[in-house]
């Protein structure tokens, strides 16, 4: 049987060393009619340099505001596989880990009610499923809800948390990212289901300052792993790894603070100094190790450009005692949560993030509205220029 | 909150969704935030509000639209 | 009679628990790794206080993938790895297992299932990208294509360790820049150079008005009233910046354009804080045209700044540490990249980018 679509540019992408997604298109396609449709609208926009996907329309399931993105072709006619072409989101699990039964029975379901295409994962973290019509729909969302899985977040709404590999699998990790991303997305389930806010809120879980979830450059709460104590030291160790490479030069040289050095063979830090940077426990993970003081900082306000420009998270909180609190089941998280989401309700506009809105009010009086002081670990300097505000009530003393 | 106050918050609430079709679109929170000013003297909180709206999600009275952000919309308005 | 009972509708399952799915020395040592060694560029060993030893085997992956694909990981898992496997947050795939003699025939087994074993240490790991073409309406560009396309010039660089330190490309295809490619060591980023098209008709079905005024970052949607007195906007040329945000929020705005769209290139961002700050990715290439199927002209952009880092980096520099040393002054040099007016700021932060000093390196 030939194909239905001849598609030579696309076919020029299933050469060369790389796996290709041409080729997974078209696996997918010998038992999907609609993505065959989708690879004959595909190659038209290779042809054609433009997109054919047109904008306007919804999906959803009933009940939830969130988890599925509409898709719909601007050449029905032609390519009537894709007419609707919706994605859904589903949840993924904590720290992507699964096991071959589930993940079959996922693909199976995306095979069934949709066009056999996943994203093994999307950018927030979702598991997405292509090609779902809005008919399918609630068929396919039962479907995943009766294997154990939730759609995930879209729209204003909480997006789906997400975390890295964390203690499962890392030594760096200085708190359960796993558990604590599972605990507050099922906290969250209404947020993440029903927009309520003003646009996208996201939480992502890093176990050290490595960041291997990227919180720090993309979610409107950042959670980092730290400590508070001392850098454990096995000297043994450092004299191995002295014997394998450079330390002075790979290591020390390069911490930022400069607050470790040699007394004779013996390695010093001084820790008053560290800013916890992980630099040197990367070089050397046999020799040297985070305290047991293990908790997080929470960093704020970090997106991506639209619609005010880029921004990095910056420090709110340096030191959260994540392992006390989640005795009390996050207590004290959740309070800080539900203050910044009620600051933000209360004085952000439409699709203005939390960081835009801190931006636009200033930090002191975001401060403020959700009780907490301003500390020096919070700016690079103080202020370099002289115009102060000061209030009247100090100014009469 | 009693059945009767909550059909007069929901019967409100989809009024102006319907009276503001094609000119507004409501976000959740502004409509909650309006309810919590016009029902002040029944003492609604949010929350209740909140609630409310979700009974009418649920049952489909209203449903959620996307256009950079969420908003509210009927249902045949798709 | 039991045909008659509806089944209940299921909603707000949350998650499913990940419990399930943690392999069984993963749970034994969880929270008692001690140490971890890369013993080639897809493999590594994690090793727990117990003394357990677990191995991981990566792979890269197009991300946009086949029921087939997940079957053939799932075939591996069940052959090597008790049926357990994990993805990374940069979407490859991970096998974990406790025998080291298993090492070469699970590795022997994806590369006949036509995968790529690496992505682990100094070298080109899986690059995270979105959607372009495939399944986006905003998209300045295909997103699949061209990393396919930079990934098979970058293949030596995946497979073997042979930077001074890992580096992680991103590409995005439009400025939502849907998994925020703006910190990475490289990003390739859809971009559009023509203001949107307003579609009067459309929008008056369509739009809400204010809001489609408010979505704008340089003020240039502006409320106006079409010759039969109705309420519409229209956009100010000389300021607008085709970010395309106005787009997503009102549909009669089309902004995607065959002739002037296409990417520009962005280097030297890092989201890791070991030993420099996290930082943005930086302008170098302000625009390449689209040029399916191969993005040629990209690919080689990818490959001048990957050679002259590989030359120029010291052993552990991150792109961005290297061009802080070396400044950008070189980097333009070394690399032959044009500076224009494009890559001096005059948006927000423009102030705080200029050269305060007299440093220069001439």
């Amino acid at each position: 049987m030939g194909k239905k679509h001849q598609t030579p540019l696309l076919d020029e992408l299933k050469k060369g060393k790389w796996i290709s997604f041409v080729r997974e298109m078209e696996r997918a396609a010998e038992k999907s009619p609609r993505t065959e449709d989708l690879l004959g609208q595909v190659e038209e926009s290779y042809r054609d340099k433009i997109t054919h996907w047109k904008h306007g329309g919804m999906a959803g399931v009933k009940s939830y505001g969130a988890g599925m993105v509409g898709r719909f072709s601007d050449s029905p006619e032609k390519y009537p596989g894709v007419k609707e072409c919706h994605s859904m989101r589903i949840n993924q699990t904590s720290g992507f880990f699964y096991n071959s039964d589930v993940l079959r029975k996922i693909a199976g379901i995306a095979e069934k009610y949709a066009g056999g295409l996943l994203n093994l994962h999307g950018a927030t973290g979702d598991i997405q499923i292509l090609g779902v019509t809005q008919a399918e729909a609630e068929d396919a969302f039962q479907a995943y809800a009766e294997l154990g899985f939730d759609l995930g977040g879209g729209g204003s709404d909480l997006r789906t948390p997400s975390c890295c590999v964390g203690p499962a699998r890392c030594e760096f990790s200085n708190y359960d990212t796993l558990k604590i991303c599972y605990d507050l997305t099922r906290e969250y389930q209404d947020e993440l289901h029903r927009p309520s806010f003003n646009y996208k809120f996201k939480l992502k879980f890093s176990g050290c300052s490595n960041d291997c979830v990227a919180s720090a450059s993309r979610s409107d709460l950042a959670f980092i792993g730290t400590w508070k104590d001392n850098i454990k030291i096995n000297q043994e160790e450092v004299k191995n790894y002295v014997k394998k490479f450079d330390v002075q030069k790979y290591v020390l040289d390069k911490c930022p603070t400069k607050c470790m050095w040699f007394e004779g063979d013996k390695l010093v830090i001084d820790d008053s100094n560290c800013v916890k940077c992980h630099h040197c426990i990367n070089e050397m993970p046999k020799a040297l190790k985070s305290g047991d003081e293990k908790g997080l900082s929470i960093l704020i306000g970090a997106k991506a450009p639209l619609v005010t420009g880029p921004r990095m998270g910056m420090m709110l909180v340096p030191f959260y005692d994540v392992n006390e609190d989640s005795k009390n089941d996050y207590e004290q998280l959740k309070g800080l949560i539900s203050n910044i989401w009620e600051f933000w309700d209360e004085y952000g506009v439409s699709r203005e993030r939390i960081g835009e809105l801190i931006a636009r009010v200033g930090l002191v009086t975001f401060l403020e509205g959700v009780g907490l002081e301003p500390i020096p670990e919070m700016v690079n300097t103080p202020r370099t220029n002289p115009f102060i505000k000061f209030e009247d009530e100090d100014a009469a003393q | 909150m009693t059945d009767e106050i909550k059909k007069k918050v929901e019967d409100k609430i989809i009024g102006l969704v319907k009276e503001y079709a094609g000119k507004k679109r409501f976000k959740p929170i502004d409509l909650v935030k309006e309810m919590e000013r016009d029902f002040a003297a029944e003492g609604l909180t949010k929350d209740d509000i909140k609630g409310v709206l979700k009974d009418i999600m649920d049952e489909g009275k209203l449903v959620y639209g996307y256009a950079g952000g969420s908003f509210l919309t009927l249902p045949d308005e798709n | 009679m039991p045909e008659e009972v509806k089944k209940k509708r299921l909603t707000d399952v949350g998650p499913h628990d990940y419990h399930d799915y943690l392999p069984p020395m993963v749970k034994k040592n969880y929270g008692k790794w001690a140490y971890h060694e890369i013993m080639d560029s897809g493999t590594m060993v994690h090793v727990a206080e117990s003394g357990d030893k677990l191995y991981t085997v990566r792979v890269g992956s197009p991300r946009l993938v086949s029921g087939s694909f997940v079957r053939d990981l799932c075939d591996i898992a069940d052959k090597y790895c008790g049926g357990y496997l994990r993805f990374t947050t940069r979407n490859s795939a991970e096998f974990l297992f406790e025998d080291e003699k298993n090492i070469e025939p699970l590795k022997k087994d994806l590369e006949k299932l036509g995968l790529n074993v690496g992505g682990i240490g100094n070298n080109v790991a899986n690059i995270v990208h979105t959607q372009g073409w495939v399944h986006c309406h905003t998209s300045a560009s295909d997103a699949s294509g061209v990393v396919k396309s930079v990934m098979d010039e970058l293949y030596e660089y995946f497979v073997e360790e042979k930077l001074p330190s890992k580096v992680r490309i991103a590409f995005a295809c439009c400025l939502n820049m849907c998994g925020s490619v703006g910190s990475s060591d490289i990003a390739i980023v859809g971009t559009h150079r023509k203001p949107p098209k307003i579609n009067q008709e459309r929008l008056l079905n369509l739009c809400e008005i204010p809001s489609t005024i408010a979505s704008c970052p340089t003020n240039s949607v502006r409320p106006d009233v079409t010759a039969d007195g109705k309420q519409t906007v229209r956009i100010v040329q000389e300021t607008c910046v085709f970010c395309g945000s106005c787009y997503t929020v009102c549909p009669a705005m089309p902004i995607a354009d065959p002739l002037s769209d296409g990417v520009s290139i962005w280097v030297g961002g890092k989201v890791s804080n070991a030993r420099t700050k996290p930082t943005f990715s930086k302008l170098v290439i302000p625009f390449i045209p689209n040029e399916p199927p191969r993005w040629t002209k990209v690919t080689e952009a990818v490959k001048t700044i990957i050679n002259a880092y590989k030359e120029g980096g010291h052993p552990g520099e991150r792109v961005s540490e290297w061009v802080d040393r070396i400044g950008w002054s070189r980097f333009f040099k070394i690399t032959g990249f044009e500076f224009t007016k494009y890559h001096v700021d005059d948006f927000r932060l423009a102030e705080s980018m200029m050269n305060y000093s007299a440093y220069t390196r001439l």
